[in-house]
């Protein structure tokens, strides 16, 4: 009698994967290189040129003010908007750390608002803030004692607050449900040996709780920060990026040249922009804040 | 004689009143629009699809003509709404991809040069003169039929709507003795309806003031750029201001003229009602038939609805009930030229793959017999746009002032203004929609124009001077494009 011993293919494990590799890499590769591929030459709404051009679309770059006007738009927004969601839902996960009557309702009403699409969470607020008939000018009419009549998505005084208080709005419950979640998991008998010991709140929470909490934080700051960077919904909602440009952000452009004005090419070379600028950015931030550890 | 209720029903039962008539004058003379009906029925059990614009308007293909469609030919119709920001859009994703999604495209007029440079519009030469619809054509009102419809002298497009701004003011308060006898002492002047831009500021600054008590604003308009970007290129051209040098091609609208409208615009914010910057269609809409302005000036529709036509309907029910019926006047808009602001070409796809069925579907759909009854539609937004439409004893009927109403409507579309259409039209006017953006923001006039003479110069290097050279004086020289001073 012999014994035939079946070896298995040591390759199979590649053949179960295959198909996912393949998916991923025909939704995910092929189009970021055709997109570079297309970057490299001039289509646009009238000529479909397939030929190499070049450099072309890559020094258009440099020589278009909207683009970095754009881009400074999206950077303000972000160096705004961010540090207040985090504060804010930093304060937030505080004052709800402690147990209190009714405060898994309150929690899941201040999630609310992350869970409304961003495009109807602006369709929303334009109609809150309209001169005419949104109630936020007559709420304070009421305290002024007389007709309020802001124009909240026209005027360049009021047009930045009414967007970054819409996105803080909605993504600082994010950042609340994240802190919340990282300061539940804190040690609290270190923060209350350090009270015990004399410790201010401040020391405590600098030397004790931010280490702890740190590479939560971290990842919160770095989603919301790409996020950010990344805003659309909310400012075409309101403002389509008026007035004139003046809110007009690096997404709002990319989208109103694609698809708008069909500079495919040239689109493309600002996509690409983006992700290099991106890389560049996380990279630094990942290896800051010791995420990569 | 139709009744208002009638037309009621033609709504709500897709068509089945008023049919009678319609078939009856379908079968009295072999017409454009039996003609295709026959034709189309060897196409029976297919399917067509057709872009029209969101809202309001797709009520037209989606409760009256689609299912009318199917009921005479056995065709069916999908009806793909899309907002008209989106419109080109769409229309070109879908050649560019070569999908071939859309068989039939609603088109505004000044897109056509550059979808059909792109390729995406069919030629409908050949079907019209197989259909035998070149007579019906030549009844559509002449400054829509001779402007709207060619691109390099062949046919891209039917127009079908005659889009047209009219001046719209209360009739009542201008023949008022009291508000006659103090506008005489403020300014010096007989009151009467304003022809001409100077006398507008005037009329409206002096009416604000007037009607303070009654809460009544001398006018409003639109304000929204959107709009505004075709009342800066209708005032700018009345007031004598060209878009480009005919020979450099170099941008002119930051000429003294184009700084004066602009100046002069921001300064009338300041006697309309509050706010009045962000005025969309509906706001603009909802104060004038609510009492609170004395001259507005907007669409075709904005009449109907001020007197009361079809609001009665359910899909109407938004638009406010109008507390002035009866008391509305139309005319022209200061200068005497109104924008034929936007309207709709019927057109086929070049990608679609049911071109002959399409081709068929929008002829019925133009034709005399159909378009009276559709620009009837009280919900549709079609607005006349063929010769028979303005002296139609049907619709001349619809309401008292009716007759004033069409005679309005006609002479608009006998004086109107082409909106500007050159290659990349919407670059050029989003640089104006951007212009009037900056200039709510309470940027400087002068800068800004110069800022968006320098955006268009940039746009035209782009496409190149020369080839847009020969688009423009192409545009330039049709007989709506500037006024005949």
């Amino acid at each position: 009698m012999s014994a035939t011993v079946i070896r298995p293919d040591r390759n199979f494990k590649y053949w179960i994967i295959a198909p996912a590799v393949f998916l991923l890499l025909a939704v995910g590769l092929f189009p970021l290189i055709y997109s570079l591929i297309v970057s490299f030459m001039r289509i646009d709404m009238m000529d479909t040129d397939t030929s190499f051009a070049g450099l072309y679309n890559y020094k258009q770059l440099f020589r278009d003010a909207r683009l970095w006007q754009s881009l400074l738009h999206t950077l303000i927004i972000t160096a705004i908007a961010l540090p207040l969601e985090l504060i804010l839902g930093l304060a937030m996960a505080y004052l709800f750390l402690e147990k209190m009557p009714g405060r898994q309702i309150f929690v899941s009403l201040l999630v609310l608002p992350t869970i409304i699409s961003p495009i109807v969470a602006g369709a929303t607020w334009r109609l809150l803030l309209d001169n005419q008939y949104g109630p936020i000018n007559q709420i304070l009419g009421w305290f002024a004692g007389e007709r309020v009549n802001l124009l909240w998505t026209i005027s360049p005084t009021l047009v930045y607050p009414a967007i970054i208080f819409c996105e803080i709005w909605q993504w600082t419950p994010f950042m609340f449900l994240i802190l919340l979640a990282a300061l539940s998991n804190v040690d609290k008998s270190q923060t209350e040996a350090a009270e015990i010991d004399g410790a201010s709140f401040w020391r405590s929470f600098r030397y004790i709780v931010l280490p702890a909490i740190w590479p939560v934080m971290a990842i919160a700051i770095l989603i919301r920060g790409l996020d950010l960077f990344r805003i659309f919904d909310i400012i075409w909602a309101l403002t389509m990026g008026g007035p004139g440009t003046m809110t007009e952000t690096i997404s709002v452009y990319t989208y109103n040249q694609g698809f708008k004005q069909f500079e495919t090419s040239y689109t493309a070379a600002i996509a690409f922009l983006i992700i290099a600028m991106l890389t560049i950015i996380v990279t630094w931030a990942i290896r800051r804040m010791g995420l990569a550890k | 004689m139709v009744t208002r209720r009638d037309v009621g029903k033609i709504g709500l039962a897709a068509g089945l009143a008023g049919s009678t008539s319609f078939a009856a004058r379908q079968a009295a003379a072999a017409d454009a629009a039996q003609t295709a009906v026959d034709a189309a029925k060897q196409f029976s059990g297919q399917t067509i699809s057709i872009v029209w614009e969101a809202g309001l308007q797709a009520l037209d293909p989606l409760n009256f003509s689609g299912p009318k469609w199917k009921e005479l030919t056995g065709i069916d119709v999908k009806v793909v709404e899309v907002s008209t920001a989106e419109m080109f859009t769409k229309i070109m994703q879908d050649y560019k991809s070569g999908a071939g999604a859309y068989d039939a495209l609603n088109v505004i007029p000044s897109w056509m040069p550059d979808l059909v440079n792109a390729g995406a519009l069919e030629d409908l030469d050949p079907y019209v003169d197989k259909y035998g619809y070149r007579e019906e054509l030549q009844k559509i009102a002449s400054t829509y039929r001779d402007n709207q419809m060619m691109v390099n002298g062949k046919i891209y497009g039917f127009p079908d709507d005659g889009d047209v701004f009219v001046m719209y003011f209360r009739k009542d308060i201008f023949a008022d003795p009291a508000v006659q006898a103090a506008f005489k002492e403020k300014t010096g002047k007989d009151l009467a309806v304003p022809a001409t831009w100077a006398d507008f500021d005037v009329t409206g600054a002096a009416l604000t003031e007037i009607l303070k008590d009654k809460n009544m604003y001398g006018a409003g308009f639109f304000r929204q750029p959107p709009y505004t970007m075709f009342m800066f290129q209708e005032r700018f051209r009345n007031e004598g201001g060209k878009f480009f040098d005919a020979d450099s091609m170099k941008a002119t609208i930051n000429s003294d003229v184009g700084v004066k409208v602009l100046t002069d615009m921001r300064e009338e914010n300041k006697w309309m009602p509050p706010g009045v910057e962000q005025w969309g269609f509906v706001e603009n809409l909802a104060a004038f038939l609510q009492g609170q302005t004395a001259m507005t000036i907007s669409w075709p529709p904005y009449g109907r609805w001020a007197a009361g036509y079809g609001t009665d309907q359910e899909v109407l029910s938004w638009v406010p009930k109008s507390t002035i019926a009866g008391k509305v006047g139309y005319a022209m808009p200061p200068g005497g030229h109104p924008e034929l602001a936007a309207g709709f070409c019927l057109s086929v796809a070049s990608t679609s793959k049911n071109k002959e069925a399409a081709y068929l579907f929008i002829q019925w759909l133009n034709s005399e017999a159909t378009s009276l009854q559709r620009v009837q539609l009280p919900y549709a937004l079609r607005d006349p746009f063929r010769d028979s439409h303005f002296t139609s004893a049907e619709y001349l009927a619809k309401w008292p002032d009716a007759k004033h109403y069409l005679a309005a409507l006609q002479a608009g579309a006998t004086n109107g203004l082409l909106d500007l259409s050159v290659l990349q039209t919407d670059k050029y006017e989003e640089v104006l929609r951007q212009m009037i953006s900056k200039l709510w923001a309470g940027e400087d006039p002068k800068a800004i124009a110069d800022a968006a003479a320098a955006e268009w110069d940039a746009i035209t290097d782009k496409i190149g001077v020369d080839k847009q050279k020969e688009v423009y004086s192409s545009w330039a020289s049709k007989s709506g494009a500037y006024p005949k001073m």
